[in-house]
């Protein structure tokens, strides 16, 4: 055992993830630059391991947001890290990521009047804009909230 | 202009010689969680503005008040 108490547990969780949600963010939106420049949206066998890539790294970062993640610490120590202030920044990410996912979607439609826009793309990208938005957010707010202590 | 509440947490806990981890595992927070209320930043829930005035000895009107 650490020895660690669960509050220093759970700060130091919160700390980690902090830290580590907006790095997942740009790597997750970097990863989207291959799928468009590299022709993910194709339909060779590498182009579906690429596209299924994306979708589970879509899912558990969607998981982990919605969970606070820390899924090998022990509940208390989970329940101390999605505390008050925690879940009140969730929320606030997830109403920033649905304005996003909305705001793409309105640009998608404007779009597809010039270009013809695939559902599969359509769906990629409000996804991912929603997913970042809402990691980017909750970084920063969590960020925030850790310092000046 | 909005109403802003604003807190004594800050300068009861340094009465109390505590420190903000101390306070936050008094309530079953996190050390952020008070930073965040101590800041302005964060308004918390009545359940945890009332266990916050429990763990410093005073009513939840002398450690909260509304700031116009």
């Amino acid at each position: 055992m650490s020895g660690k108490s669960d509050a220093e547990r759970a700060e130091a969780l919160s700390r980690r993830r902090a830290r580590v949600l907006p790095f997942l963010a740009i790597l997750f939106l970097l990863q989207q630059t291959t799928y468009f420049t590299g022709g993910g949206a194709g339909d060779r066998t590498v182009d579906h391991v690429h596209i299924a890539a994306w979708l589970v790294l879509s899912i558990v970062l969607l998981l982990a947001l919605a969970t606070g993640g820390g899924w090998i610490y022990p509940r208390a120590v989970r329940d101390l890290a999605n505390d008050e202030a925690t879940r009140a920044h969730r929320d606030d990410a997830f109403r920033v990521a649905f304005l996003v996912s909305m705001a793409g979607c309105v640009l998608l439609y404007l779009v597809s009047f010039y270009e013809p826009v695939t559902g599969r793309d359509a769906l990629h990208l409000t996804m991912t804009s929603g997913i970042a938005a809402a990691l980017l957010r909750f970084g920063f707010l969590e960020r925030r909230a850790l310092r000046d202590g | 202009m909005a109403d802003r509440l604003a807190n004594g947490l800050k300068e009861r806990r340094n009465e109390l010689g505590l420190t903000q981890a101390e306070l936050a595992e008094r309530v079953a927070v996190t050390r952020k969680t008070v930073n965040t209320i101590e800041n302005g930043v964060f308004t918390p829930s009545a359940t945890l503005a009332i266990k916050l005035a429990q763990a410093l000895g005073l009513s939840v009107e002398q450690l909260f008040w509304i700031e116009r």
